[in-house]
């Protein structure tokens, strides 16, 4: 989780201090698995949140319009705004 | 340079199906071997990602030539040295050179070298990840007057998926490297 939001957020603290932690909990081979699954969600979320569209379900399992969906899960993460608000 | 994680020795690499990929990115120029022979540590993830690369950036309708100033833009403002340095072996011989490629990661918007509808593929590429804010309706309003639905699709799909990579790159590569 940590290289997760570093690479996002200050990839130069990306380090050999934190590599040297990643290998304590993982292979190098997953460590690459890891590295290109941040890297792809990084890059398609931001595209993705340009188009627009949001999930057709509601929380509950209703199916909702877009603009009704916008409500529900907001413009923006709700990771970072949690993020934003500690 | 040197990596966090090294790249494979391709003598290491049995599977003839990823070797295929490795060379064929190889002998593109782009992806490139050393970032080829890195992911190849996962295979199962490698093949797909090796393919949507190498078929993002050298297949589709938008002109290879641009998605190359595009990738070179994006990997400058990542600062991932790895793809910075890298250059397509199809984009040179179409003959790309590397003061178009400056001009299209710099100061594109009055330069003589790009037309209209490849300022705003560049715009749409500088903007994703410097003010996501910016790419938004009227944007995407000007950007169907110069590109099919189908090629926006292309071009956002292709910048995602490279900037995602150099990202993930440039957190690999050392800083002594």
């Amino acid at each position: 989780m940590r290289y997760s939001e570093l690479m996002a957020t200050d990839p130069d603290a990306v380090d050999d201090a934190l590599f040297e932690e990643l290998r304590k909990y993982y292979s190098e081979s997953e460590i690459v698995e890891l590295g290109m699954f941040l890297g792809f969600n990084l890059g398609y979320h931001t595209f993705f949140g340009t188009l627009k569209f949001y999930p057709i379900f509601a929380p509950d399992g209703r199916l909702v319009s877009q603009e009704e969906s916008e409500q529900i899960y907001g413009a923006e993460p709700a990771s970072l705004t949690e993020k934003e608000a500690v | 340079m040197t990596y966090q994680v090294e790249p494979l020795p391709l003598s290491a690499i049995d599977d003839p199906e990823l070797r295929g990929l490795i060379e064929k990115a190889e002998a593109l120029g782009v992806p490139g071997s050393e970032f080829a022979r890195i992911v190849a540590r996962s295979p199962v993830h490698a093949k797909p990602f090796l393919r949507a690369m190498m078929m993002s950036h050298t297949e589709g309708n938008v002109d290879h030539k641009l998605k190359e100033v595009i990738r070179i833009l994006l990997a400058r403002f990542a600062e991932d040295p790895y793809f910075s340095r890298l250059r397509s072996v199809k984009a040179r011989n179409a003959g790309l050179s590397e003061a178009v490629i400056d001009a299209g990661a710099g100061d594109y918007e009055d330069s003589a070298d790009f037309s209209e509808a490849e300022k705003c593929a560049l715009r749409y590429a500088d903007q994703m990840y410097l003010d996501a804010s910016k790419v938004d309706a009227d944007f995407y309003a000007e950007l169907k007057r110069h590109f099919s639905e189908a090629e926006i699709m292309e071009l956002g799909a292709f910048i995602a998926l490279q900037f995602g990579m150099q990202m993930f790159m440039r957190t690999l590569a050392r800083a002594s490297g």
